[in-house]
């Protein structure tokens, strides 16, 4: 399975040493025309539809991070017991790569954006979760736990950016965004070392990596994708997908090396 | 410069608002902020991390911004906008008035009430009475004087709307000195059409148009006494012989125009002012002693909660020689001034001055002027 991958901005197709890898495995769904039901006994009607899976991971040995200086506000300081590492690269069990967004290039028409609202938190100082990704006009709830002034100020390059000043413990304020966008900047400018992603599909076939680098996909109609995997850091990377009936698919995306 | 409580810069490119973490922030909880209305408590949460618990800014070591940071107890600097301008940046950010996109939006964290008690308290890191405050800068007439002491470039046009035909241009300086003082220069120079003496092709004497430099004149003025609501100048200009006589750009004396100037806010954004003084001519001969009299009225509306300023205003001028019975000239101006810009420091004002009386030897002009109010930034700066 050929792939390629480039950095954020590098404009395009500049490849990177990464290796990728397609594993195409023949267990778990059971898939058939019309109405069909998949392995935990859901029904999926009218489509031929398959779930994909798999795993970011990198290869070698990340960069250490640097312990982040919490000293100028001593609130942050105090909510942690052990000194903070901020890590760009943040790489879990068996090489799991957490963080990445991982998304259908060329996905199926969209459904209706979902009433669901996604939630991007400020606990400890820290963003919660790192990174977040929604579809077109969904809408993120920004909150601050902490008892501490945060500024959230996003810089889309696309959207309409803003800055939210949140000097109250539980605050939240609620923004969409129109555009679809990847990558968008989240940052404190209080407390430099807090940053975040918010990324804006027109689709909802993407996952952002957990901690061991898995993800999964919403089912997705039997058909030819590329798939991309995305990090700050990292660059992108990208590999063409097949979907076929009866196959679940697992995609392996390997960064570093 | 004018403004007027409800619009107006900020002053200067480096408004950079932010909040506190401090210790207070412990009292206050979203779904009960128990300090909501104490100013310094809510400074304290919402501004004091950044802008310091004395106004004066916090250490850079603090703060994760490169932005340069006011400094509230700056009378200079704190005293000239008026309370709507602070909060309506505190309330949408800095990008509202063209300034820095550091400042955040506290508008959703705080309400008008809170985000007034706030400023309450930035304003008492000024402690000099003597500063006159923003909501006392007027927005500034055609021709009537302001009393408040300003910093700004006008570049004002007058064109006759009749025969004979006459373009005037005056540029205006004003530089403030300390809270109350402020003097000025103008330079006036223009285009005019004067008969040439000969017949011309229709039995009337023939014209032609000339250009050249009029009468330059110095001034000083002086708010002599103010409160929340008025505010009294004293000033004088003294005239120098300096345009072309026959062109009628200037007059061959040198004149000493004294004069007071009052201004009055009024609620909703609305306002009046007066001035009145007497121009005495070293040769009357060449320029006459005449008194003046003008006042204007109007009132300042906005477009959308923060938007672009509008403001109509009507002057009525009189003026009369002081040694001849040649009656007493009264004039109409009616006028819109506007701000071009985000940061509301570029104003455009047109309007027409109408002769009504002594019509037969007045004509009708327009007048037109673009005013930069360079203390708050560039030319060019927060469009």
């Amino acid at each position: 399975m050929g792939g390629d991958m480039k950095r954020p901005g590098a404009g395009g197709s500049t490849p990177l040493a990464v290796g990728l890898a397609l594993v195409l495995a023949g267990s778990g769904l059971w898939i058939a025309g019309g109405d069909a039901r998949d392995g935990r006994g859901a029904v999926v009607s009218g489509r031929v539809a398959l779930s994909a899976a798999g795993r970011v991971t990198f290869a070698g040995t990340p960069p250490a991070g640097d312990p982040i200086d919490m000293s100028a506000d001593s609130y942050c300081g105090e909510q942690h017991a052990e000194a903070v590492i901020d890590r760009p690269v943040r790489v879990g069990e068996r090489g799991g790569l957490a963080g990445v967004l991982v998304h259908v290039r060329n996905a199926p028409d969209a459904a209706a954006t979902p009433e669901d609202e996604t939630l991007l938190d400020q606990v400890g100082c820290l963003y919660t979760p790192e990174a977040v990704a929604v579809r077109v006009d969904e809408t993120v709830v920004i909150r601050n736990s902490d008892e501490t002034l945060h500024n959230v100020r996003v810089t889309p390059e696309v959207n309409r950016g803003f800055n939210l000043g949140q000097p109250i413990k539980g605050i939240e304020s609620r923004r969409s965004f129109g555009q679809p966008e990847i990558g968008i900047r989240v940052r404190c400018d209080i407390h430099g070392w807090m940053h975040s992603t918010i990324h804006v599909l027109d689709h909802g076939f993407f996952a952002i990596t957990g901690p061991d680098g898995s993800f999964t996909l919403p089912e997705l109609p039997a058909g030819e994708y590329e798939v991309e995997a995305w990090h700050r850091a990292l660059g992108t990377a990208s590999q063409t997908v097949t979907v076929a009936a009866g196959h679940p698919v697992e995609i392996a995306f390997e960064f570093g090396g | 410069m004018r403004r007027t409580a409800s619009r107006r810069a900020g002053a200067r490119g480096w408004w950079v608002w932010a909040g506190a973490w401090a210790g207070a922030v412990a009292a206050l909880s979203w779904s009960a902020p128990a300090d909501a209305q104490d100013g310094a408590a809510l400074y304290a949460a919402g501004c004091a991390s950044c802008h310091g618990t004395d106004g004066t800014g916090a250490d850079e070591s603090r703060i994760a911004f490169d932005d340069p940071l006011p400094d509230f107890s700056d009378c200079s600097f704190a005293s000239r906008e008026p309370d709507a301008d602070w909060i309506a940046v505190a309330h949408a950010g800095g990008p509202v008035r063209g300034f820095s996109e550091t400042m955040p939006a506290f508008g959703e964290a705080f309400d008008g009430a809170q985000l007034q008690t706030i400023i309450d308290h930035i304003r008492t890191f000024c402690d000099d009475p003597a500063w006159p405050a923003g909501e006392l800068n007027l927005p500034r007439a055609l021709i009537t004087e302001k009393a408040y002491p300003e910093d700004e470039a006008v570049w004002t046009t007058t064109a006759n709307a009749e025969s004979p035909g006459a373009v005037v241009n005056e540029i205006t300086y004003e530089k403030r000195f300390g809270p109350r003082s402020q003097i000025e220069v103008k330079v006036p120079f223009g285009f005019a059409e004067a008969p040439t003496g000969e017949p011309g092709t229709g039995g009337e004497l023939d014209t032609d148009w000339g250009g050249g430099l009029g009468d330059i004149s110095i001034g000083v003025k002086h708010a002599v006494w103010h409160d929340d609501q008025s505010i009294f100048s004293l000033a004088t200009e003294l005239v120098l012989p300096t345009g072309d006589v026959d062109r009628g750009l200037g007059a061959d004396a040198v004149r000493v125009e004294p004069f007071a100037a009052f201004g009055q806010a009024l609620p909703a954004d609305a306002y009046f002012q007066l001035q009145g003084g007497v121009e005495l001519s070293t040769d009357t001969d060449a320029a006459e002693h005449e008194a003046f009299w003008r006042g204007v009225i109007g009132r300042t509306f906005t477009s959308g909660e923060f938007g672009r300023a509008w403001s109509p205003m009507i002057e009525i001028l009189g003026s009369t020689a002081l040694e001849d019975e040649s009656g007493v000239n009264w004039d109409l101006v009616p006028q819109m001034q506007v701000t071009l810009n985000t940061r509301q420091h570029v104003m455009l004002n047109v309007g027409v001055r109408v002769p009504v009386t002594n019509t037969d030897a007045r004509t009708t002009e327009f007048l037109v002027y673009l005013l930069w109010d360079w203390f708050d930034g560039g030319l060019l700066d927060g469009w």
